[in-house]
């Protein structure tokens, strides 16, 4: 009874909050959760809906015609070209689009996932959900968490039937260059394997870094055939300061883009994303999210074409607000720096610390709620490469950020002792 | 119920300051209407006209009912949740339609708005034609969506029927005859059909269509000529829009850019 089931665990990230529930007057800055609200315009829009009693039916699988040609119009204007007819569909969050993919590539025989380590804890429990294991591959933390390709390489084998990966990188902040990822689309295509990938912190890439990867790419060596051809593919793309693999029309039966409303609209409570891919993959996919969910929520659905159409100011001033954080945020850890060393992230709205000396992150983080009342994630619950950090979420208000640091800032402060022998 | 007002005060002076504008300005109307496809052929007449050296105007983003058809065609954006956003937005209005220096003339105005218009309900096409009177119409599909306030998808196409009959007497009614409905109000239009699709029997026809890995390829076809095109989009929908950008090509005459100083030269 429950064979698989048994080799899956709640996400980390979630058994922290529901041990932060306890406490009286905890401050978190473990979920990922914008303090925002959702925008009023799309609260209005989905309201209307409401109002029209178009919401109480089931939608068609794909989702809403309406709501698809508004994705196709969006990706468009990225550079993505997908067919809102066949090749989108709207899904319950990202994480119901990652897990209808999974189900749909993995098979007895190709079974492996690489993840990067550390990436989005969620990742590797929706591999095992789908039957799948997942193969972890270290980022470099002391080269800004890169991509380790050697080891990564080393890692691919026959069995592989996919590589998963959060870009913006959750819990780094780190933008993939557009150099690496056209390393991964080399591999992919050289040895058979989907690229997955999720796209959610897009949004959020700060000012002085959102150029990341265009600016990155004078470094590739263009002497050898596969070089050549991703030299082809730069000249091609439309110079968005974002890059997305699925903006290559020749790799777009290999790439499965999945992007969620949650974060970039403040809209995590209405399990809204899509995922787009070419025709022959989201035929595949679409019975496994028909299975699962039917089709997305439809109200969430009617909102989400207000948030495309009419959301990008929100968008915008969220931005600002989160690079604000992300500065208190790095200025509270300097003045820790006897306790944690940082790399300041590019963008999403996690830092990812490591404690210094190095310690057990899942200690650390119950130590400090306990103690502090200040919940935080464990790293190790991002991979292997993730023990001895632990993730910090700037998507709470500043006041959040403020009392959090008070907090720990006291615990360091009384407990020194306690906490080198951790 | 203050809120419901307020709304009605906004539509009421945004429908008359876009009367004024339009009857100050004279620009050619095209309405683009039906329940798909609405977006990338409005991109695709717009191109066409602007190869033909006219000024274009769209919709912006979804502005295509009661409120957002007369900012179209303003030029305005939504005044979006807020009370003195659409204060402003009236004020903008005022200040554009009784501007003196707005005539048909104004090198900043548009020769040509190219309109979607969407209806929910029935009646909808009644208030959307007492602010727009097109000079040609572009119908797309009649579907399911948006048809929970019509008994039936018939009533949807007695809808668009309107639109035809208020074409004036050397107005154009372009129709996809893939869809049976739009097809079938070419039979009761008095007014020049030019009909599109993948039928056999349209005017501009479609074939031999090819998915290829960075797009599609097909032909069309027309009464005078066939062309063989590729395009880096994906979907029926980008097809049709193509028909439609060949049909404009192939029925409006170019604007002679620059005129007088060609000849003075």
């Amino acid at each position: 009874m429950f064979s698989r089931t048994q080799k899956i665990n709640l996400s980390p990230i979630k058994q922290i909050e529901i041990l932060a529930s306890k406490i009286p007057d905890v401050v978190s800055l473990a979920q990922g959760v914008p303090s925002f609200d959702t925008p009023e315009v799309v609260k209005k829009a989905a309201i209307k809906a409401l109002n029209r009693g178009v919401v109480a039916k089931y939608s068609l699988t794909y989702g809403l015609p309406e709501l698809r040609e508004t994705i196709e119009q969006k990706l468009a204007e990225e550079g993505m070209y997908y067919d809102f007819e066949k090749e989108i569909i709207v899904t319950a969050g990202s994480i119901e689009a990652i897990t209808s993919v999974l189900i749909a590539i993995i098979e007895p025989k190709k079974n492996e996932v690489v993840l990067f380590s550390p990436s989005y804890t969620s990742y590797q429990e929706a591999i095992k959900v789908a039957g799948g294991k997942p193969i972890f591959v270290n980022l470099i933390e002391n080269d800004g968490w890169r991509i380790d390709f050697k080891f990564l390489e080393r890692k691919i084998n026959s069995k592989t039937a996919a590589i998963l990966f959060c870009n913006p990188n959750n819990p780094t902040g780190t933008v993939f260059s557009k150099e690496d990822l056209l390393k991964i689309a080399d591999l992919a295509e050289k040895k058979k394997f989907f690229i997955l990938s999720d796209e959610v912190y897009k949004d959020f890439i700060y000012a002085d870094e959102r150029e990341y990867g265009i600016a990155s790419l004078s470094a590739r060596n263009d002497n050898n055939q596969e070089s050549l051809r991703g030299a082809e593919r730069r000249s091609n793309l439309n110079q968005s300061a974002f890059f997305s693999l699925a903006q290559l029309p020749e790799l777009r039966k290999i790439v499965i883009r999945v992007f969620s409303l949650s974060k970039a609209y403040a809209m995590t409570g209405w399990r809204i994303g899509f995922l787009h891919s070419d025709e022959e993959n989201v035929k595949e996919i679409l019975k496994v999210h028909d299975s699962l969910v039917t089709c997305a929520p439809v109200i969430s659905q009617y909102a989400a074409i207000a948030a495309l159409d009419f959301g990008d100011k929100e968008i915008e001033k969220f931005r600002q607000q989160y690079q604000e954080r992300r500065d208190l945020i790095c200025r509270h850890l300097d003045d820790l720096k006897d306790f944690f060393s940082y790399q300041k992230p590019n963008s999403s709205y996690f830092v990812f610390p490591k404690l210094l000396p190095k310690r057990d992150s899942w200690r650390f983080a119950l130590d400090l709620l306990e103690k502090a009342h200040v919940a935080v994630v464990p790293g190790v619950a991002f991979g292997p490469s993730g023990e001895s950090h632990i993730r910090m979420s700037f998507g709470r208000s500043e006041k959040d950020i403020n009392e959090a640091f008070n907090r720990i800032k006291k615990y360091f402060n009384i407990r020194t002792s306690d906490v080198q022998n951790l | 119920m203050i809120n419901n007002i307020f709304k009605k005060i906004v539509q009421f002076k945004l429908k008359w300051l876009a009367k004024i504008y339009l009857w100050r300005t004279k620009p050619k109307i095209i309405v683009i209407a039906g329940t798909t496809g609405r977006y990338w052929i409005k991109e695709a007449v717009e191109e066409a006209l602007e190869e033909k050296n006219f000024s274009v105007r769209t919709n912006r983003k979804n502005f295509n009912a009661e409120i957002g058809l007369p900012l179209s065609i303003l030029g305005l954006p939504s005044g979006n949740a807020s009370f003195f956003g659409w204060l402003k937005i009236l004020w903008q209005a005022h200040k554009i339609c009784l501007s003196p220096r707005l005539s048909a003339s104004s090198p900043r105005e548009s020769a040509y708005l190219v309109l979607e218009m969407v209806i929910d309900a029935p009646e909808n096409m009644n208030y959307l034609l007492s602010i727009v009177k097109p000079d040609a119409v572009i119908l797309t599909t009649i579907t399911m969506i948006y048809a929970e306030n019509f008994e039936n998808l018939d009533e949807i196409a007695l809808e668009y029927k309107k639109l035809i009959k208020v074409l004036p007497w050397n107005g154009l009614a372009i129709l996809n005859f893939d869809d049976e409905r739009v097809k079938n109000l070419a039979e009761s239009s008095d007014k020049r059909v030019i009909s599109y699709g993948f039928s056999k029997e349209a005017d501009f026809q479609v074939k031999n269509v090819r998915k290829v890995s960075d797009g599609q390829e097909f032909e069309i076809s027309c009464p005078r000529q066939s062309a063989h095109l590729k395009i880096n989009r994906f979907g029926q929908h980008h097809i049709y829009a193509e028909l439609i950008k060949a049909i404009i090509k192939d029925n409006f005459k170019d604007r002679q850019k620059d005129f007088f100083g060609k000849i003075l030269k």
